[in-house]
């Protein structure tokens, strides 16, 4: 879902780069009053692993491929969207100026699709659903197939203001390729998280809440 | 199956070392959702069709201010690099993004004690 370069006409490349640049500074704001040192090993090894994750596309049929984002992934496991801001825009920075994935000027929008809009859906939708009673893994599950659905219709709409693509055409392709690929989302974020609860329970941000609550 | 803070670290840097691997030679050559969606509205695809060998999504492109080519372009080092090239590019990458998050955090996390 990487927006290049020649996406996005320069002037609303900065619109977007300004929004995103505002949330920038709110994750960093979060950062420094809320990530405690005990979750830096936390941090690296998720940046790292979404890093390595986002290289293997995998087959979706279709003539299409597609990979974990991992914004919802972030969000639930620091427990904050702002976790998933300060993540994917290392991991998009670092894609953008070494491998030439996703644009330089077309960065603010990708971090505001996979690191905003992938952030507040997951945990919101996490919190609504878990707290609703059902099981960790369904409902993480659940949030990152529709993170990356939600995000997929977000830049079919960037893709549309641009004149890039049609709306309804760039709408209903970009809908169905994300249908399949959120489904890859939904089963890695699950399996992250249950690797994690497995490993170091005490690093789960629900967790501590729940101890700090007990 | 509780583990140290270090093999934490060492373990999830092997995984995601391990990921990055298997991705240079299992990962898929077809476009992502966004390329295929380009090919689709620019009539080269048909939406659940397979994809075009030679398909350039980039060609529905609107701007042209702005060109950057970068040092390890698609997780490469270019044709003449093959699979070893590939291999550098994606485990520097993945040493990069750790040690960049890592750093990161470390100077701005709250300090415990």
């Amino acid at each position: 879902m990487h927006i290049p370069d020649a996406f996005l006409p320069l002037w609303q490349s900065a619109i977007y780069w300004i929004v995103a640049l505002v949330l920038i500074a709110l994750a960093l704001k979060w950062a420094k009053n809320e990530l405690s040192e005990d979750k830096i090993p936390l941090v690296a090894v998720l940046s790292a692993g979404i890093f390595a994750i986002q290289a293997f596309n995998l087959p979706v049929a279709m003539g299409t491929s597609g990979h974990l984002v991992g914004g919802a992934l972030a969000a639930i496991v620091l427990g904050s969207p702002y976790a998933a801001v300060f993540i994917l825009t290392l991991v998009l920075i670092i894609q953008g100026i070494i491998f030439g994935d996703g644009g330089l000027t077309t960065m603010g929008v990708n971090i505001l699709n996979m690191g905003v809009i992938g952030g507040f859906v997951g945990f919101y939708e996490y919190k609504t659903l878990s707290g609703a009673g059902l099981n960790r893994y369904a409902s993480a599950g659940i949030v990152a197939w529709l993170a990356c659905v939600i995000a997929a219709i977000a830049a079919s709409l960037e893709m549309a203001i641009a004149g890039t693509f049609p709306l309804v055409p760039g709408l209903i392709a970009m809908g169905t390729y994300h249908v399949a690929i959120g489904v890859i989302e939904g089963i890695i974020t699950a399996a992250a998280i249950y690797f994690i609860a497995t490993a170091r329970p005490d690093l789960l941000a629900e967790n501590v809440t729940t101890e700090a609550a007990a | 199956m509780n583990i140290s803070n270090t093999q934490f670290l060492i373990g999830g840097l092997v995984i995601a070392i391990l990921i990055g691997g298997l991705a240079v030679f299992l990962a898929s050559g077809d476009p992502d959702g966004l390329e295929s969606t380009a090919l689709y509205v620019q009539g080269e695809k048909t939406l659940t069709g397979p994809s075009p060998e030679d398909g350039d999504p980039e060609a529905v492109g609107v701007s042209d201010g702005f060109a950057y080519t970068a040092p390890l372009p698609d997780y490469s080092m270019g044709e003449e690099g093959g699979k070893i090239g590939e291999i550098f590019a994606v485990f520097a990458g993945i040493l990069i993004v750790f040690g960049l998050a890592f750093i990161a955090s470390r100077l701005i996390a709250v300090k415990t004690k």
